[in-house]
């Protein structure tokens, strides 16, 4: 997004004053080896999934799956708002959510391999986050361990 | 996102991710962080612009070679440089003045949107509600009546979803519908040009707005947030 001079008075106030939580440091995971032989998978928060899967509610902390070889056309977007601009998503899936460039980036070895499933959470989360940290997030780990995920790339809308 | 980054670094996981609000993400501080200067809806730069998207996301990657964390790093090229990316509402606008018959307007659209999905391999945002876009005038009715706080007795809500759920569901769709015939008829519009459109020369958006007043008339907080996703 934009850097928050860019934005109307409105909107930069509204976002300066979302209840993230505050954090003093992060976690790490070490990666055992380069990008380039490591499985990764995609992330969203653009509430994006699957058409004919339940759409996303508001502050709905549940996932979905997106099996990897999901054609674009099959895929819709439950997450809409004032908030963001949605004709990008609709012209282009990546966007948001970039399905062939990780496909190019494994035909170019520059990435190992790809998830046979990727994950989408509900955007414009509000506290407590407590289903996300506790409940479903930790579900999506383990699964994405289970199919040999290294690495995670994450986006939002 | 910031949250779900660390709940995966947690769990064994090296995540990169792209921040969309620098100062969040300076609070989040989830492991690995590409800020980027672009417009909220485009996470990687510009739709149907494979280079930015594949430098964009190869900026994030590097990160992973990271690993004092938190890291957050600026990406240094800026598309939309010199432009306005803030992006216009409905408060914004002049509202039209004509009164035109939106389920009219629906109809005259749908060539457009046809053309649309057609020319996208069967592409569309528009399906959220799961209501066929031939039968869209009745999502118009829905609205219609739910504005002027009628009884609504039409096949297309599915009365398994609360109401003021399908009425937003309902506006999601038909905003999908109407800006994708839009893309169809000028396909080099801007999204601010795209979004300008929808909201000062359509009939649907005052129909929205209608919609969203009655909506925060309740004094309900739930109903305020499904308002706010509509217009403003």
């Amino acid at each position: 997004m934009p850097r928050l001079d860019r934005l109307s008075e409105l909107q930069r106030k509204a976002s300066l004053a979302y209840p993230c939580l505050l954090n003093d440091s992060a976690p790490f995971t070490h990666m055992a080896r380069p990008l380039s032989a490591a499985r990764l998978a995609l992330v969203t928060t653009a509430g994006i999934h699957v058409r004919g899967d339940a759409p996303f509610t508001g502050r709905d902390q549940s996932f979905r799956v997106i099996p990897a070889e999901t054609p674009p056309a099959d895929i819709v977007q439950s997450h809409a708002s004032i908030g963001f601009d949605r004709t990008a998503f609709q012209r282009d899936i990546n966007v948001v959510f970039p399905m062939d460039r990780v496909h190019e980036l494994v035909e170019r070895r520059e990435l190992g391999s790809l998830s046979p499933k990727y994950y989408s959470f509900m955007g414009a989360q509000y506290p407590p986050y407590d289903g996300l940290q506790q409940d479903t997030g930790p579900q999506v780990a383990r699964q994405l361990r289970a199919d040999g995920v290294e690495v995670v790339f994450l986006t939002g809308t | 996102m910031g949250v779900l980054a660390r709940v995966f670094e947690e769990h064994g996981l090296a995540t990169t991710s792209i921040s969309l609000v620098r100062e969040h993400t300076e609070k989040v501080k989830p492991p690995r962080a590409l800020f980027v200067p672009f417009p909220f809806g485009h996470p990687l730069g510009e739709a149907n612009a494979p280079d930015v998207q594949t430098r964009v996301m190869r900026a994030a990657l590097a990160l992973l070679d990271e690993s004092d964390v938190p890291v957050l790093v600026d990406y240094p090229e800026d598309i939309y440089s010199g432009q306005d990316i803030d992006l216009v509402q409905a408060s914004g606008v002049t509202r039209p003045d004509h009164s035109i018959d939106v389920a009219f307007e629906v109809t005259s659209l749908r060539p457009y949107y046809e053309q649309w999905v057609a020319s996208h391999a069967g592409r569309t945002a528009v399906g959220v509600t799961r209501v066929d876009q031939r039968r869209f005038r009745g999502l118009v009715r829905v609205l219609e009546a739910y504005a002027a706080d009628r009884d609504i007795d039409v096949p297309e809500w599915n009365t398994d979803v609360p109401l003021p759920q399908f009425v937003r569901w309902a506006a999601d769709d038909l905003k999908a519908f109407y800006l994708e015939a839009r893309m169809q008829q000028k396909p080099g519009d801007s999204f601010q040009e795209l979004n300008t459109w929808l909201w000062s020369q359509t009939a649907l958006s005052n129909l929205l707005r209608s919609v969203r007043d009655r909506m925060r008339s309740q004094g309900d907080p739930k109903l305020d947030y499904l308002a706010i996703g509509i217009a403003r």
